[in-house]
């Protein structure tokens, strides 16, 4: 079956009503609430930076014990522990922005079943977080295993 | 290419999606101990010998842990940045960022998948 083009319910010819043109909010990006909102899509850098820096040290890992260790050694430069509070910061910024959103982004009803209560949904997500980290930090300190 | 981002949207967003969701909560213990607990001197490191980190990684599940920890928070921060671009700037440069930050996000998901392989 072939897919429908994604616009192929727009209208052909843009509607009568006058629309005013977009203008951005005099708030942004700093102000007032914007300032959220802008902290949360710039952490998009930090994710990047990390995404390839845990690539780094995988590959470290795969080069053999002296470039592992080399790598250990690097993470402890200033700059290095700086960005990382950083991005410690980011990532629970994200966290507690992203699970006060999930519960309510759940519809209402999921055929027979309805979804459980908001603050159960946020509850879980939270102790899955803490009891992940728990157990993932308890693993690479050898705590575990 | 505008047609193309709008066919694999899906994909792009379960990827985002689980940048968020997974890539959070597993960078929050890597962070935790490797990144600032053990440079710190907070935590041994006897944890991240040599032999002992390439045994766990190396496993299985290492392995998928490791390529979702590489790979997933690049395509969260791939799309939070395009948005952040057509917040700064417009909409109008959309067509040259997006398959520019999602291309960044794709090679390193490669790279991941490389790195995970060779260990």
């Amino acid at each position: 079956m072939a897919d429908a083009h994604p616009h192929a319910m727009a209208p052909t010819r843009p509607g009568k009503t006058r629309t005013a043109p977009p203008q951005r909010p005099p708030q942004f990006p700093m102000g007032g609430r914007y300032l959220a909102y802008t902290a949360f899509g710039w952490t998009g850098l930090i994710y990047l930076l990390l995404g390839f820096l845990v690539i780094e040290a995988v590959w470290a890992l795969g080069d053999g014990a002296a470039a592992w260790q080399e790598q250990l050694l690097r993470y402890e430069h200033p700059v290095y522990i700086a960005f990382h509070v950083l991005a410690l910061a980011s990532v629970v910024f994200v966290g507690v922005r992203f699970f006060r959103l999930f519960p309510k982004a759940q519809p209402p009803r999921i055929g027979p079943a309805k979804p459980p209560p908001q603050s159960l949904i946020h509850g879980t997500l939270y102790a899955v977080w803490v009891g992940a980290t728990v157990v993932f930090g308890a693993i690479l300190a050898g705590g575990l295993f | 290419m505008k047609h193309l981002l709008l066919k694999i949207e899906p994909l792009i967003w379960l990827l985002f999606g689980q940048g968020i969701l997974l890539g959070t909560i597993l960078l929050t213990g890597w962070i935790l101990v490797v990144n600032l607990g053990v440079p710190l001197g907070l935590i041994s490191d006897d944890g991240l010998a040599f032999q002992r980190a390439h045994e766990l990684g190396s496993s299985l599940v290492g392995r998928l842990v490791l390529a979702a920890l590489c790979a997933l928070p690049l395509w969260k921060g791939a799309h939070h940045m395009r948005h952040v671009s057509i917040d700064s700037g417009g909409a109008g440069r959309d067509a040259v960022v997006a398959p520019l930050l999602y291309g960044v996000a794709a090679l390193g998901s490669l790279l991941a998948i490389a790195a995970v392989i060779r260990l």
